[in-house]
């Protein structure tokens, strides 16, 4: 009897271990199974791998940074996707070791940050947070800096290259990609609902070169403007529009200075919606029309009009000759900025029908360049003559007003 | 049934052991809310690590000191807390002594010097694994699970030479937390690093929650099971439900891990399985907490012994902590919650609640009966009171943050909204310190002063003393 006994408890004992082997069996070995033939399946022929820079910088996300601000993770679920973009597949993660999933989200998702912005805001960001987003919680990293935002130490450096990994062999993998992947995902149609949505990069931060914009209206709740341009632009552009906000030392381009230009609503309305590809000026699409319209009403109330003097008719004419001969290429014969080699700029021309610029920064711009731009500086190619009435040309092009 | 095994003798409690361990526990313990106090108050001030130089500031960066919190408190403060209570326990439980005073030792020095101490020192240095629950670097994983071989060589053996007929319920839990963490622990520390992204996930979410429900949750039950017919001095209402309670709890208590990751790429069979562990997991508490609570009908609803009231209060916690896991895990409720500041309330609920009321239960009433160690019970009634109250205003506070940035994240505004309506929560949280952080000072105060031996004064005034050896027959009624 009491072998017996004796028997039941090293039975027991052995069921324990047996529980435990099977939880691992179960939620562990077997899913991981799953999740390797779901791999095979899905993923791209060469998936790239990280760099030994990235890597790094994954050592520096990981161990003091990231890991428990940020998931990385987009789960199949509406609100995520429409957050965040495409849920994450099983192969997005093969070169996770160990995974950085997360499961708190103080900051936002970052599964596909990689596109997102751009390589000086990152920096700056990580410099000084709060120079660019007011009322960030994110803690400054000024050690992986030497001392200035555009100055990254080699962890800096790293670490914006592995950022910008992120979400990278998704968007490689392209329409093929996602096209195999969807047939041979081994998955429900709700899942393939959210794995392969129409967007794989959701973030509406993202800038994109062409979109949709929206008519914004005339009026607007100033208070409320100020109130969102403070919060959400002053960072950059200054409290008083003029470029000069905190955060704009370590970006390139710089911060436009607002007060410098005047602005037609659908030149605000498609900044807002679009931010500006190339630059550091993200998206704004996720607020709605009457705060857009709000911050509009702001942004032109930067810029005091001023008496345009008329000009004598030989500096236009100088000013049209020169513009065709040597801006129309980029900036197009209208000035619209679609001249025939816009398209091969990573930043667009300025559109002068929508925008025009004060003479003074119009002439700045003709004899300096702006700085982190394809615009250069004509001074060695042009008289000083040709220059201004330049200058004085295309502040013609401008249609005033909402068109 | 085999007759009745009591004790003859009163077998030897290794008094030092539980003393050093216990003041290393609560040393530990205030550290650790020293980081977490920290990393609060970045979140309100982020630039308080804005330092310019070489490296200054990087140590107190937010991630690092999160990281050193949360190991400093499984391991520190509960482990050494742990250990305090099983050198009082398994003599008691099993009538016989230790292995070793010596092995002891070794423990203690390997335990605060070879793990906790070291390790919040390389993770402050930038030495770490972004691994939930996990974060020491490998090479302190090493010496933990030598800590915890010793630990089995330590407290095991007792065990098995009694024999295992008529094992007291504590006892059982004893045993499945020793043997279950030494396999629980590699697997959530180790295998991630080789099991890249999806896949090794499913490792951390098993290990996430083994570290609570194979570590934490069995110890801290073996002292509920423990304390309350100890300090009552009667038997446990049912030992049939005291099993019923152990074996559903380890059975279910792995099966718990994918529901960190529902709605993940993870196979949705795993994660239903998971839930529904969950689920039942929920059931097997309230069986677990009545029994304990039935237990502890006649000792009043809030008893005079200290000790005992932290334990009681802990059973409550873990009811409450357990149906809340069960709710959180369901789909409808997990998709908005998840992320959000509500599973950091639910965790402090869990580790603050549950896990710290019974072990500082577990380490007074081992402190009350070391005849020469001091003990202050007026200090230790004021850290209850403090401690009760830090805990109701935090996990409130943070309960509703996570419903305000779940209720913003489902909209359409910017992200940053959800961190400005979560401030003035933030805030909340961060003065939660105060009556926690006063009532965990009491607590240290309460145990090194007042009278020598005034621990055996107060069990007397509170219930009249049992003598030690008289509590042992308690444990040994069979099934």
């Amino acid at each position: 009897m009491k072998r017996l006994l004796r028997m039941s408890y090293l039975v027991a004992g052995v069921a324990g271990l047996g529980f435990f082997a099977m939880s691992v069996l179960l939620l562990a070995v077997w899913p991981g199974r799953v999740l390797e033939q779901q791999i095979r399946g899905t993923s791209p022929d060469h998936p790239l791998r990280l760099t030994a820079s990235e890597e790094r910088g994954r050592t520096v996300y990981g161990r003091a940074i990231h890991a428990y601000c940020h998931t990385q993770q987009i789960r199949y679920l509406p609100n995520d996707v429409a957050r965040f973009g495409a849920a994450t597949l099983a192969w997005e993660t093969i070169f996770d070791y160990p995974q950085l999933w997360g499961t708190r989200r103080i900051g936002p998702d970052l599964s596909r940050e990689g596109a997102v912005r751009s390589a000086d805001w990152q920096l700056s960001h990580l410099y000084a947070p709060r120079a660019l987003v007011a009322d960030s919680v994110m803690p400054p990293f000024p050690w992986l800096f030497d001392g200035a935002p555009d100055r990254p130490r080699q962890e800096g450096q790293d670490l914006l290259a592995y950022l910008e990994t992120l979400g990278r062999n998704r968007a490689l993998a392209g329409p093929e990609g996602e096209t195999r992947a969807r047939a041979t995902c081994n998955c429900s149609d709700e899942e393939k609902q959210f794995a392969f949505g129409p967007v794989l990069n959701a973030s509406p931060a993202m800038a994109r070169r062409q979109g949709d914009y929206s008519k914004l209206s005339e009026s607007g709740d100033l208070n409320r403007g100020r109130e969102l341009y403070s919060h959400n632009c002053a960072g950059c552009h200054g409290t008083r529009g003029e470029g000069d906000g905190p955060g704009a030392a370590g970006l390139r381009p710089r911060p436009e200075n607002l007060s410098d230009h005047d602005y037609t609503l659908d030149r605000l309305s498609f900044s807002l919606w679009n931010g500006s590809a190339g630059t550091a000026m993200p998206a704004w699409r996720d607020l709605p029309v009457q705060d857009l319209s709000a911050l509009a009403q702001v942004v032109r109330g930067f810029h005091a009009a001023q008496p345009e003097p008329t000009l004598p008719q030989d500096v236009l004419d100088l000013g049209s000759r020169v513009y065709a001969a040597h801006c129309a290429q980029c900036h197009g014969e209208n000035g619209a900025g679609d001249g025939s080699a816009a398209g091969q700029f990573p930043i667009a021309p300025t559109n002068f029908r929508m925008q025009r610029p004060s003479l003074a920064a119009s002439l700045r711009a003709v004899r300096n360049g702006v700085e982190g731009t394809p615009m250069a500086p004509w001074t060695s190619q042009l008289s000083e003559a040709e220059l201004s009435a330049a200058a004085y040309y295309v502040r013609g092009f401008f249609q005033g007003g909402n068109q | 049934m085999s007759e009745l095994r009591r004790p003859t003798s009163s077998p030897a409690v290794e008094t030092q052991l539980v003393y050093a361990h216990g003041l290393a526990a609560l040393i530990t313990l205030l550290i650790s809310v020293g980081f977490g106090v920290l990393a609060s108050i970045e979140l309100l001030v982020p630039d308080l690590a804005a330092g310019h130089g070489a490296w200054q500031g990087a140590w107190l960066s937010w991630g690092r000191l999160r990281y050193d919190h949360t190991q400093g408190i499984m391991l520190g403060w509960l482990g050494n807390a742990f250990f305090a209570f099983l050198y009082h326990a398994v003599p008691l439980l099993t009538g016989r002594s230790v292995t070793s005073a010596r092995l002891g030792q070794w423990i203690f020095g390997l335990w605060n010097f070879a793990v906790v101490a070291p390790g919040w020192v390389l993770v402050l240095a930038g030495f770490s694994q972004p691994l939930e629950w996990a974060e020491f670097p490998l090479v302190i994983d090493a010496f933990v699970v030598l800590a915890l071989v010793l630990a089995i060589v330590q407290f095991l053996p007792p065990f098995f030479s009694r024999g295992l007929e008529d094992l007291y319920v504590s006892s059982w839990y004893v045993i499945g937390a020793l043997v279950f963490t030494l396999l629980a622990y590699p697997m959530g520390n180790v295998v991630p690093e080789l099991v890249p992204g999806a896949r090794g996930a499913a490792f951390s979410g098993l290990w996430i929650h083994d570290a609570i429900g194979l570590y934490v949750t069995p110890l801290a039950v073996a002292i509920l099971y423990f304390v309350i017919p100890a300090a009552t001095r009667r038997p446990i209402f049912s030992h049939f439900l005291s099993m019923l309670g152990f074996w559903l709890l380890f059975f279910l208590y792995p099966l718990n891990g994918t529901h960190h990751y529902i709605f993940s790429v993870i196979p949705m069979s795993a994660q239903i399985g998971a839930i529904t562990a969950s689920t039942l997991l929920g059931v097997d508490v309230v069986i677990v907490v009545a029994n304990l609570l039935l237990s502890l009908r006649g000792a009043g609803w809030f008893p005079r012994d200290v000790a005992l009231r932290f334990v009681s209060t802990g059973a409550v916690f873990y009811l409450i902590v357990s149906i809340q896991g069960s709710v959180q895990a369901q789909m409808s409720v997990n998709q908005s919650v998840h992320f959000s500041d509500w599973v950091i309330g639910h965790s402090h609920l869990a580790m603050l609640g549950f896990a710290s009321f019974s072990a500082a239960g577990g380490l007074i009433h081992a402190w009350q009966r070391i005849p020469w160690a001091r003990y202050n019970p007026r200090m230790l009634n004021w850290s209850y009171w403090f401690l009760f109250a830090g805990v109701i205003i935090m996990v409130t506070d943070l309960t509703i943050a996570g419903l305000v940035e779940a209720h913003v994240w489902q909209t359409a505004q910017p992200w940053l909204e959800s961190v400005r309506a979560a401030r003035p929560y933030w805030l909340i949280r961060t003065l939660s310190v105060v009556p926690i952080g006063a009532g965990f000072i009491l607590l240290l105060i309460g145990i090194t002063t007042g009278d020598r031996g005034g621990g055996l004064g107060a069990v007397k005034a509170s219930i009249g003393l049992e003598p030690i050896e008289e509590i042992a027959p308690v444990f040994s009624e069979p099934l």
